[in-house]
Protein backbone atom coordinates (compact mmCIF):
# COMPACT_ATOMS: atom_id res chain seq x y z
CA UNK A 1 0.00 0.00 0.00
CA UNK A 2 1.29 3.39 -0.97
CA UNK A 3 1.10 6.07 1.67
CA UNK A 4 -0.39 9.52 1.99
CA UNK A 5 1.44 12.37 3.65
CA UNK A 6 -0.17 15.42 5.22
CA UNK A 7 1.74 18.59 5.99
CA UNK A 8 0.01 20.95 8.37
CA UNK A 9 3.01 23.10 9.24
CA UNK A 10 4.57 25.87 7.22
CA UNK A 11 7.97 25.63 5.61
CA UNK A 12 9.77 24.60 2.44
CA UNK A 13 9.36 21.48 0.40
CA UNK A 14 12.36 20.52 -1.72
CA UNK A 15 13.87 17.69 -3.66
CA UNK A 16 16.99 16.36 -2.02
CA UNK A 17 18.88 13.07 -2.42
CA UNK A 18 16.23 11.89 -4.89
CA UNK A 19 13.78 12.23 -2.10
CA UNK A 20 11.39 14.83 -0.79
CA UNK A 21 12.40 16.82 2.23
CA UNK A 22 10.21 19.15 4.25
CA UNK A 23 12.07 21.91 6.01
CA UNK A 24 10.27 23.39 8.95
CA UNK A 25 10.33 27.12 9.48
CA UNK A 26 12.75 26.52 12.38
CA UNK A 27 15.17 24.71 10.05
CA UNK A 28 14.60 21.08 11.03
CA UNK A 29 14.35 18.68 8.14
CA UNK A 30 11.91 15.82 7.82
CA UNK A 31 12.43 13.33 5.02
CA UNK A 32 9.31 11.90 3.43
CA UNK A 33 9.44 8.52 1.77
CA UNK A 34 9.27 9.34 -1.93
CA UNK A 35 9.18 5.72 -3.06
CA UNK A 36 6.25 4.96 -0.83
CA UNK A 37 4.33 8.15 -1.47
CA UNK A 38 1.13 8.30 -3.40
CA UNK A 39 -0.44 11.56 -2.37
CA UNK A 40 0.72 14.68 -0.63
CA UNK A 41 -1.64 17.09 1.10
CA UNK A 42 -0.49 20.61 1.91
CA UNK A 43 -2.35 22.58 4.56
CA UNK A 44 0.35 24.98 5.68
CA UNK A 45 2.03 27.79 3.81
CA UNK A 46 4.66 26.00 1.84
CA UNK A 47 7.31 27.15 -0.60
CA UNK A 48 8.20 24.81 -3.38
CA UNK A 49 9.91 24.90 -6.74
CA UNK A 50 9.55 23.31 -10.17
CA UNK A 51 12.35 20.88 -9.40
CA UNK A 52 10.07 19.39 -6.80
CA UNK A 53 7.10 19.37 -9.15
CA UNK A 54 9.19 17.57 -11.78
CA UNK A 55 10.21 15.03 -9.23
CA UNK A 56 6.61 14.53 -8.08
CA UNK A 57 5.57 13.91 -11.68
CA UNK A 58 8.35 11.44 -12.13
CA UNK A 59 7.34 9.54 -9.04
CA UNK A 60 3.64 9.73 -9.90
CA UNK A 61 2.67 11.64 -6.78
CA UNK A 62 -0.45 13.80 -6.68
CA UNK A 63 -0.15 17.05 -4.79
CA UNK A 64 -3.31 18.48 -3.21
CA UNK A 65 -3.31 22.03 -1.97
CA UNK A 66 -5.65 23.48 0.63
CA UNK A 67 -5.90 27.17 1.37
CA UNK A 68 -5.56 29.06 4.62
CA UNK A 69 -9.17 28.37 5.54
CA UNK A 70 -8.83 24.65 4.91
CA UNK A 71 -10.72 24.65 1.62
CA UNK A 72 -9.52 22.66 -1.35
CA UNK A 73 -7.68 24.87 -3.83
CA UNK A 74 -6.43 22.42 -6.41
CA UNK A 75 -4.17 19.58 -7.32
CA UNK A 76 -0.99 19.10 -9.23
CA UNK A 77 -0.93 15.71 -10.82
CA UNK A 78 1.53 13.94 -13.07
CA UNK A 79 1.10 14.11 -16.80
CA UNK A 80 -1.76 11.83 -17.64
CA UNK A 81 -0.30 8.40 -18.24
CA UNK A 82 -3.52 6.48 -18.22
CA UNK A 83 -5.35 7.85 -21.20
CA UNK A 84 -7.82 6.05 -23.33
CA UNK A 85 -9.47 7.82 -26.23
CA UNK A 86 -11.91 4.98 -26.61
CA UNK A 87 -13.12 5.28 -23.04
CA UNK A 88 -13.37 9.07 -23.29
CA UNK A 89 -15.54 8.79 -26.39
CA UNK A 90 -17.75 6.23 -24.70
CA UNK A 91 -17.95 8.32 -21.55
CA UNK A 92 -19.08 11.36 -23.50
CA UNK A 93 -21.52 9.28 -25.54
CA UNK A 94 -23.08 7.98 -22.35
CA UNK A 95 -23.24 11.47 -20.93
CA UNK A 96 -25.18 12.96 -23.86
CA UNK A 97 -27.50 10.00 -24.22
CA UNK A 98 -30.13 10.97 -21.62
CA UNK A 99 -31.62 7.53 -20.89
CA UNK A 100 -28.15 6.05 -20.36
CA UNK A 101 -27.03 9.01 -18.31
CA UNK A 102 -30.15 8.75 -16.17
CA UNK A 103 -29.47 5.10 -15.51
CA UNK A 104 -26.05 5.88 -14.08
CA UNK A 105 -27.23 8.98 -12.22
CA UNK A 106 -30.04 6.97 -10.62
CA UNK A 107 -27.62 4.30 -9.47
CA UNK A 108 -25.43 6.97 -7.88
CA UNK A 109 -28.33 8.62 -6.04
CA UNK A 110 -29.63 5.23 -5.01
CA UNK A 111 -26.26 4.09 -3.64
CA UNK A 112 -25.90 7.30 -1.69
CA UNK A 113 -29.43 7.02 -0.33
CA UNK A 114 -28.92 3.39 0.66
CA UNK A 115 -25.77 4.31 2.51
CA UNK A 116 -27.63 7.11 4.29
CA UNK A 117 -30.36 4.67 5.18
CA UNK A 118 -27.78 2.25 6.57
CA UNK A 119 -26.33 4.95 8.79
CA UNK A 120 -29.76 5.72 10.20
CA UNK A 121 -30.53 2.04 10.67
CA UNK A 122 -27.34 1.68 12.67
CA UNK A 123 -28.27 4.45 15.09
CA UNK A 124 -31.96 3.62 15.14
CA UNK A 125 -32.96 2.06 18.47
CA UNK A 126 -29.34 2.24 19.60
CA UNK A 127 -29.89 5.66 21.04
CA UNK A 128 -32.97 7.12 19.48
CA UNK A 129 -35.92 6.28 17.37
CA UNK A 130 -35.29 7.24 13.76
CA UNK A 131 -37.91 5.03 12.18
CA UNK A 132 -40.01 7.92 10.86
CA UNK A 133 -37.06 9.35 8.94
CA UNK A 134 -36.14 5.90 7.75
CA UNK A 135 -39.52 5.22 6.26
CA UNK A 136 -39.54 8.66 4.63
CA UNK A 137 -36.21 7.94 3.02
CA UNK A 138 -37.43 4.55 1.91
CA UNK A 139 -40.36 6.25 0.24
CA UNK A 140 -38.05 8.58 -1.66
CA UNK A 141 -35.76 5.72 -2.67
CA UNK A 142 -38.75 3.96 -4.23
CA UNK A 143 -39.47 7.13 -6.18
CA UNK A 144 -35.98 7.32 -7.71
CA UNK A 145 -36.79 4.95 -10.54
CA UNK A 146 -39.72 7.05 -11.71
CA UNK A 147 -37.70 10.18 -12.25
CA UNK A 148 -37.32 11.26 -15.83
CA UNK A 149 -34.78 14.05 -15.71
CA UNK A 150 -31.72 15.05 -13.77
CA UNK A 151 -33.37 17.99 -12.02
CA UNK A 152 -36.13 15.96 -10.44
CA UNK A 153 -33.56 13.36 -9.47
CA UNK A 154 -31.50 16.03 -7.78
CA UNK A 155 -34.67 17.15 -6.03
CA UNK A 156 -35.17 13.69 -4.57
CA UNK A 157 -31.56 13.65 -3.50
CA UNK A 158 -32.05 17.02 -1.80
CA UNK A 159 -35.12 15.78 0.03
CA UNK A 160 -33.31 12.72 1.29
CA UNK A 161 -30.41 14.81 2.52
CA UNK A 162 -32.73 17.23 4.28
CA UNK A 163 -34.47 14.46 6.19
CA UNK A 164 -31.11 12.94 6.96
CA UNK A 165 -29.54 16.12 8.28
CA UNK A 166 -32.60 16.75 10.44
CA UNK A 167 -31.77 13.59 12.38
CA UNK A 168 -28.20 14.55 13.14
CA UNK A 169 -28.82 16.29 16.43
CA UNK A 170 -30.54 13.13 17.62
CA UNK A 171 -27.62 10.93 16.62
CA UNK A 172 -24.88 13.13 17.99
CA UNK A 173 -24.63 12.84 21.75
CA UNK A 174 -22.52 15.92 22.23
CA UNK A 175 -24.41 19.15 22.65
CA UNK A 176 -24.17 20.64 19.18
CA UNK A 177 -26.22 23.11 17.31
CA UNK A 178 -26.92 21.85 13.86
CA UNK A 179 -30.10 22.99 12.28
CA UNK A 180 -29.26 22.84 8.65
CA UNK A 181 -26.37 22.53 6.32
CA UNK A 182 -24.65 25.90 5.95
CA UNK A 183 -21.73 26.46 3.63
CA UNK A 184 -19.57 29.44 2.74
CA UNK A 185 -18.71 29.83 5.53
CA UNK A 186 -19.85 26.97 7.76
CA UNK A 187 -21.30 28.47 10.93
CA UNK A 188 -21.02 25.69 13.47
CA UNK A 189 -18.96 22.68 14.48
CA UNK A 190 -20.86 20.08 12.51
CA UNK A 191 -21.00 22.20 9.37
CA UNK A 192 -17.28 22.87 9.56
CA UNK A 193 -16.58 19.17 9.91
CA UNK A 194 -18.84 18.29 7.00
CA UNK A 195 -17.29 20.94 4.78
CA UNK A 196 -13.75 19.97 5.56
CA UNK A 197 -14.22 16.23 5.31
CA UNK A 198 -16.30 16.47 2.15
CA UNK A 199 -13.48 18.30 0.45
CA UNK A 200 -11.05 15.64 1.67
CA UNK A 201 -13.36 12.99 0.26
CA UNK A 202 -13.54 14.86 -3.01
CA UNK A 203 -9.76 14.95 -3.40
CA UNK A 204 -9.40 11.31 -2.45
CA UNK A 205 -11.93 10.34 -5.09
CA UNK A 206 -10.18 12.57 -7.60
CA UNK A 207 -6.83 10.89 -7.00
CA UNK A 208 -8.45 7.52 -7.42
CA UNK A 209 -10.05 8.64 -10.69
CA UNK A 210 -6.60 9.66 -11.92
CA UNK A 211 -5.49 6.08 -11.47
CA UNK A 212 -8.12 4.95 -13.95
CA UNK A 213 -8.76 5.94 -17.54
CA UNK A 214 -11.89 7.90 -16.70
CA UNK A 215 -12.03 11.58 -17.49
CA UNK A 216 -12.81 13.47 -14.27
CA UNK A 217 -14.63 16.33 -15.99
CA UNK A 218 -17.40 14.33 -17.63
CA UNK A 219 -19.96 13.56 -14.97
CA UNK A 220 -23.39 11.99 -14.93
CA UNK A 221 -25.33 13.15 -11.90
CA UNK A 222 -23.90 16.63 -11.58
CA UNK A 223 -23.86 18.79 -14.69
CA UNK A 224 -20.40 18.61 -16.19
CA UNK A 225 -19.32 22.16 -15.54
CA UNK A 226 -16.21 24.11 -16.17
CA UNK A 227 -13.31 24.48 -13.80
CA UNK A 228 -14.17 21.55 -11.66
CA UNK A 229 -13.88 17.82 -11.75
CA UNK A 230 -17.53 16.98 -11.43
CA UNK A 231 -17.11 13.24 -11.83
CA UNK A 232 -15.32 13.29 -8.47
CA UNK A 233 -18.43 14.93 -7.01
CA UNK A 234 -20.58 12.14 -8.44
CA UNK A 235 -18.55 9.35 -6.93
CA UNK A 236 -17.89 11.19 -3.68
CA UNK A 237 -21.67 11.31 -3.23
CA UNK A 238 -21.73 7.54 -2.74
CA UNK A 239 -18.93 7.48 -0.20
CA UNK A 240 -19.76 10.53 1.87
CA UNK A 241 -22.32 8.81 4.15
CA UNK A 242 -20.07 5.79 4.37
CA UNK A 243 -16.84 7.49 5.35
CA UNK A 244 -17.38 11.15 6.23
CA UNK A 245 -20.70 11.03 8.07
CA UNK A 246 -19.90 7.92 10.07
CA UNK A 247 -16.61 9.45 11.03
CA UNK A 248 -18.28 12.64 12.26
CA UNK A 249 -20.82 10.70 14.34
CA UNK A 250 -18.27 8.49 16.02
CA UNK A 251 -15.74 11.25 16.64
CA UNK A 252 -18.31 13.55 18.19
CA UNK A 253 -19.91 10.78 20.23
CA UNK A 254 -16.57 9.62 21.56
CA UNK A 255 -15.65 13.25 22.23
CA UNK A 256 -12.51 12.94 20.13
CA UNK A 257 -13.49 16.30 18.70
CA UNK A 258 -14.96 18.99 20.92
CA UNK A 259 -15.58 22.72 20.91
CA UNK A 260 -11.98 23.29 21.99
CA UNK A 261 -10.77 22.20 18.54
CA UNK A 262 -12.40 25.13 16.80
CA UNK A 263 -11.84 28.85 16.68
CA UNK A 264 -14.43 31.38 15.75
CA UNK A 265 -13.18 33.65 13.02
CA UNK A 266 -14.78 36.21 10.82
CA UNK A 267 -14.99 33.63 8.07
CA UNK A 268 -16.98 31.16 10.13
CA UNK A 269 -15.80 28.49 12.49
CA UNK A 270 -12.38 27.06 11.74
CA UNK A 271 -10.41 24.06 12.87
CA UNK A 272 -7.35 24.52 15.04
CA UNK A 273 -4.05 22.80 14.20
CA UNK A 274 -4.62 20.15 16.84
CA UNK A 275 -8.13 19.52 15.55
CA UNK A 276 -6.86 19.30 11.99
CA UNK A 277 -4.27 16.70 12.95
CA UNK A 278 -6.77 14.57 14.85
CA UNK A 279 -9.14 14.72 11.93
CA UNK A 280 -6.51 13.82 9.34
CA UNK A 281 -5.28 10.91 11.43
CA UNK A 282 -8.78 9.52 11.76
CA UNK A 283 -9.56 10.08 8.09
CA UNK A 284 -6.41 8.19 7.13
CA UNK A 285 -7.40 5.31 9.42
CA UNK A 286 -10.84 5.14 7.89
CA UNK A 287 -9.47 4.91 4.36
CA UNK A 288 -7.08 2.17 5.41
CA UNK A 289 -9.83 0.16 7.06
CA UNK A 290 -10.64 -3.03 5.24
CA UNK A 291 -13.86 -4.83 4.61
CA UNK A 292 -14.69 -8.11 2.99
CA UNK A 293 -15.66 -7.62 -0.64
CA UNK A 294 -18.30 -10.14 -1.55
CA UNK A 295 -17.68 -10.12 -5.28
CA UNK A 296 -13.91 -10.29 -5.09
CA UNK A 297 -13.93 -12.62 -2.09
CA UNK A 298 -11.06 -10.83 -0.41
CA UNK A 299 -10.41 -7.90 1.85
CA UNK A 300 -10.24 -4.46 0.32
CA UNK A 301 -9.60 -1.08 1.90
CA UNK A 302 -12.11 1.75 1.65
CA UNK A 303 -9.68 3.65 -0.54
CA UNK A 304 -9.49 0.76 -2.95
CA UNK A 305 -13.25 0.44 -2.84
CA UNK A 306 -13.46 3.91 -4.35
CA UNK A 307 -11.23 2.80 -7.18
CA UNK A 308 -13.34 -0.31 -7.71
CA UNK A 309 -16.34 1.97 -8.04
CA UNK A 310 -14.49 3.82 -10.80
CA UNK A 311 -13.79 0.55 -12.59
CA UNK A 312 -17.44 -0.37 -12.31
CA UNK A 313 -18.36 2.96 -13.83
CA UNK A 314 -15.92 2.32 -16.69
CA UNK A 315 -17.50 -1.04 -17.39
CA UNK A 316 -20.96 0.39 -17.52
CA UNK A 317 -19.82 3.24 -19.75
CA UNK A 318 -18.44 0.88 -22.36
CA UNK A 319 -21.58 -1.16 -21.98
CA UNK A 320 -19.88 -4.27 -20.75
CA UNK A 321 -21.74 -4.45 -17.50
CA UNK A 322 -24.61 -2.47 -16.03
CA UNK A 323 -23.67 -0.29 -13.10
CA UNK A 324 -25.00 -1.84 -9.96
CA UNK A 325 -25.32 0.04 -6.76
CA UNK A 326 -22.67 -0.50 -4.19
CA UNK B 1 5.00 -6.52 5.30
CA UNK B 2 6.29 -4.36 8.11
CA UNK B 3 10.08 -4.19 8.34
CA UNK B 4 12.78 -2.91 10.61
CA UNK B 5 16.11 -2.39 8.89
CA UNK B 6 19.38 -1.85 10.72
CA UNK B 7 22.88 -1.56 9.36
CA UNK B 8 26.50 -1.41 10.42
CA UNK B 9 29.22 0.00 8.21
CA UNK B 10 32.79 -0.87 9.08
CA UNK B 11 34.69 2.34 9.68
CA UNK B 12 37.63 2.88 7.37
CA UNK B 13 38.65 5.45 4.74
CA UNK B 14 35.85 4.40 2.38
CA UNK B 15 33.08 4.18 4.93
CA UNK B 16 31.74 7.78 4.90
CA UNK B 17 30.78 7.47 1.23
CA UNK B 18 29.10 4.12 1.77
CA UNK B 19 27.32 5.30 4.86
CA UNK B 20 26.02 8.37 3.08
CA UNK B 21 24.67 6.41 0.13
CA UNK B 22 23.03 3.69 2.14
CA UNK B 23 21.40 6.25 4.39
CA UNK B 24 20.02 8.20 1.43
CA UNK B 25 18.62 5.11 -0.27
CA UNK B 26 16.95 3.71 2.83
CA UNK B 27 15.36 7.05 3.56
CA UNK B 28 13.36 6.88 0.34
CA UNK B 29 11.59 3.71 1.37
CA UNK B 30 11.51 3.76 5.15
CA UNK B 31 11.32 6.14 8.07
CA UNK B 32 14.58 6.87 9.79
CA UNK B 33 13.80 6.16 13.45
CA UNK B 34 17.31 6.20 14.87
CA UNK B 35 20.77 6.75 13.42
CA UNK B 36 21.06 3.46 11.54
CA UNK B 37 17.58 2.11 12.17
CA UNK B 38 14.70 2.32 9.70
CA UNK B 39 11.12 1.23 9.94
CA UNK B 40 8.11 1.00 7.68
CA UNK B 41 5.73 -0.93 5.48
CA UNK B 42 7.24 -2.48 2.33
CA UNK B 43 5.76 -4.69 -0.32
CA UNK B 44 7.78 -7.60 -1.65
CA UNK B 45 8.53 -5.65 -4.83
CA UNK B 46 9.63 -2.58 -2.93
CA UNK B 47 11.86 -4.70 -0.74
CA UNK B 48 13.62 -6.16 -3.78
CA UNK B 49 13.92 -2.70 -5.32
CA UNK B 50 15.55 -1.43 -2.16
CA UNK B 51 17.89 -4.40 -2.09
CA UNK B 52 18.95 -3.83 -5.69
CA UNK B 53 19.58 -0.17 -5.03
CA UNK B 54 21.74 -0.93 -2.02
CA UNK B 55 23.72 -3.69 -3.70
CA UNK B 56 26.39 -1.59 -5.46
CA UNK B 57 27.36 0.13 -2.23
CA UNK B 58 27.59 -2.68 0.25
CA UNK B 59 30.91 -4.40 0.80
CA UNK B 60 29.91 -7.97 1.37
CA UNK B 61 32.89 -8.78 3.56
CA UNK B 62 32.74 -5.73 5.80
CA UNK B 63 29.26 -4.23 6.12
CA UNK B 64 26.12 -5.76 7.49
CA UNK B 65 22.45 -5.01 6.94
CA UNK B 66 19.83 -6.80 8.96
CA UNK B 67 16.16 -6.67 8.10
CA UNK B 68 13.47 -7.86 10.49
CA UNK B 69 10.17 -8.66 8.85
CA UNK B 70 6.73 -8.93 10.30
CA UNK B 71 3.50 -9.60 8.46
CA UNK B 72 2.03 -6.36 9.67
CA UNK B 73 2.75 -3.81 12.36
CA UNK B 74 -0.19 -5.31 14.21
CA UNK B 75 2.16 -8.13 15.19
CA UNK B 76 4.69 -5.73 16.53
CA UNK B 77 4.47 -4.18 19.97
CA UNK B 78 6.35 -0.94 19.98
CA UNK B 79 7.26 0.68 23.26
CA UNK B 80 9.20 3.76 24.06
CA UNK B 81 11.34 3.33 27.17
CA UNK B 82 12.63 6.83 27.23
CA UNK B 83 11.65 9.83 25.15
CA UNK B 84 8.63 9.20 23.00
CA UNK B 85 8.75 10.44 19.44
CA UNK B 86 6.34 9.63 16.70
CA UNK B 87 8.61 9.70 13.66
CA UNK B 88 6.58 7.23 11.67
CA UNK B 89 3.50 9.44 11.51
CA UNK B 90 2.50 10.67 8.07
CA UNK B 91 1.00 13.85 9.44
CA UNK B 92 3.50 16.62 9.87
Amino acid sequence: MKETFYITKSGTLRRKDNNIVFENSDGTEVFLKSEKMDELYLFGEIDLNTRLLNFLSQMGITLNVFNYYGYYSGSYYPRESKVSGYLLVEQVKTQIDLPRRMKIAKEIVCSAARNIYRNLRYYNKREVDLSVAMSEIEYFISKIDEMENINSLMGIEGNIRKIYYDQWTKIIKQDVEFEKRVKRPPDNMVNTLISFLNSMMYTTVLSEIYKTQLNPTVSFLHEPGNKRFSLALDIAEIFKPLIVDRMIFSMLNKKQITKSHFIDKSRGLELTDVGLKILLGEYENRLKKVLKHKGLKREVSYRYLIRLECYKLMKSVIGEKRLRRF
Amino acid sequence: MYVILIYDIKTDEKSPRIHRNIFKICKKYLTNVQKSVFEGELSRAEELKLKMELKPFIRKDKDSIVIFKSRSNKWLDKEFWAMEDDKTSNII
